[in-house]
């Protein structure tokens, strides 16, 4: 990743009703497609994360992980967090994870190219 | 605002504050106050897909709002960087021929909605499709100019097809917007102490030099160092690193330029680092910018300074010195 890129959001890590949400940057200089994304892996603590339930939240609306590779008509804005839903999580409010996210990124003016960007970070979990 | 001018001028894309934008140190207003008030304009570039959130359909209201705040800050909005989106499904058939000509054309009203007075566009645009865009561009009155980024240059097969397309079609709304990358005389110093800092070792950086001399396609000599690099017991973080150079770099003959200056309606000014005695670390200015202006180019050159891929120097700094070193060899 570039100097400053990264992939896990300033927002950081949040428990809702409706489970764990965590912040995530688009690791590129322009908007892209959601559809150009991969969540690639996520582990908490260690433990990879079953993502077959997840949603991404982005702009007010929400749709389920598994279609994201649809989103060719929905942009995500380079200076937005997009947040990604984790319904069976849980956490307390204000306990430290250590969270590893990696997202792929395929440029749609650049044939064939997929980049990587795995970011960990220590982050505590807001109401 | 623009003036009636006999020569090049000078001007700055806001992809050289990258860093800023993306650390949320600005908002759109608040940075072009911070380039009107540095005198870094008044002409500018903007990527749509970089500082409009509503791109690629810019609303009425946007478009207004952006007129606005232009009006305030005194900047002329030269030029906007659109994209040629056509594989927006990684692994599967690009878009089709129609889907891809509307996302051109969306990008274009939102272009000229916003008063901008030209478009950058790519070579991911095939070249069978001008005359399906150019007299929509006609129609909005907008010019469109393909940047010939690295590892293209003026010879290059793809730039030599939309030549003779060009000359069908001889328009004065399409044309050349030269990136200066694809004649890079070496590779700059301060990339490849980002990558020392990462950790690369001499050898490894050396390997880099000679076979980004070589021939091929960037991902193949990208290919051919990690190769060497794996046998050579290099870790993969290093590696990656040093390949960086394969993909925003060049090495092609810096009089090359002369082929394009007819068409060329834009120029974006890559650069690395400009020295305090204003001279680039990578970039044969004082080779380069002579052909443009001898060649008759009025246009505008924007400084792109892409130190941001691997540092983290004032890019506002930068920019001053690149137009300094500009206006020292046009003499303007």
């Amino acid at each position: 990743m570039l100097p400053v890129e990264r992939v896990i959001g300033e927002e950081g890590l949040a428990a809702t009703s409706g489970g764990l949400k965590l912040a995530m940057r688009l690791p590129w200089y322009r908007s892209l497609p959601f559809s150009v994304v991969e969540v690639g892996s996520l582990e908490i603590d260690g433990k990879a994360v079953d993502l077959s339930d997840a949603r991404i939240e982005y702009d007010g609306a929400q749709w389920p992980l598994s279609e994201n590779g649809e989103k060719v008509d929905t942009f995500w804005f380079i200076r937005d967090s997009a947040f990604l839903i984790l319904p069976a999580q849980t956490a307390d409010v204000g306990s430290d994870h250590e969270v590893s996210l990696n997202l792929f990124v395929s440029p749609p003016y650049i044939p064939g190219m997929k980049r990587t960007n795995p970011q960990m970070s220590t982050l505590t979990v807001a109401a | 605002m623009a003036t009636t001018s006999t020569g090049p001028q000078v001007g700055v894309t806001l992809y050289s504050f990258t860093n800023e934008w993306l650390t949320r140190q600005f908002e759109v207003d608040t940075l072009l106050a911070e380039v009107a008030k540095r005198g870094l304009g008044p002409n500018i570039e903007i990527i749509g897909f970089q500082q409009f959130k509503e791109f690629p359909d810019v609303s009425d209201a946007y478009a207004e709002k952006f007129k606005e705040m232009i009006a305030e800050t005194g900047l002329n909005p030269v030029s906007c960087a659109i994209n040629s989106d056509r594989f927006l499904k990684p692994g599967q058939q690009p878009i089709d021929d129609a889907a891809l000509v509307e996302y051109h054309k969306r990008q274009l009203r939102s272009a000229k909605k916003m008063g901008f007075s030209l478009v950058r566009y790519q070579f991911a645009l095939p070249v069978h499709l001008l005359p399906e865009i150019a007299p929509y561009a006609e129609e909005l009155d907008i010019r469109m100019g393909v940047e010939v980024h690295a590892p293209m240059w003026a010879g290059h097969p793809a730039v030599q097809a939309y030549g003779e397309m060009y000359d069908k079609l001889n328009t004065p709304y399409l044309g050349w917007i030269p990136d200066f990358g694809g004649t890079a005389s070496r590779i700059p110093e301060s990339m490849l102490d980002a990558a020392r800092a990462k950790g690369a070792s001499e050898d490894l950086l050396d390997k880099l030099k000679e076979v980004w001399l070589e021939d091929g396609m960037s991902h193949e000599k990208a290919g051919r160092l990690r190769e060497w690099g794996m046998a050579h017991g290099h870790a993969p973080l290093h590696i990656q690193a040093a390949c960086l150079a394969f993909f925003i770099l060049s090495n092609h003959d810096p009089k090359s330029w002369a082929a394009l200056v007819d068409r060329t309606i834009h120029i974006h000014g890559k650069f690395y680092g400009v020295s305090e005695d204003l001279v680039e670390e990578a970039i044969d200015y004082d080779t380069i910018l002579p052909l443009f202006k001898d060649g008759g180019f009025t246009g505008t050159m924007v400084s792109e300074w892409e130190g941001h891929a691997y540092d983290m120097r004032d890019a506002f700094e930068q920019v001053r010195r690149h137009q300094a070193m500009a206006r020292r060899i046009w003499g303007a």
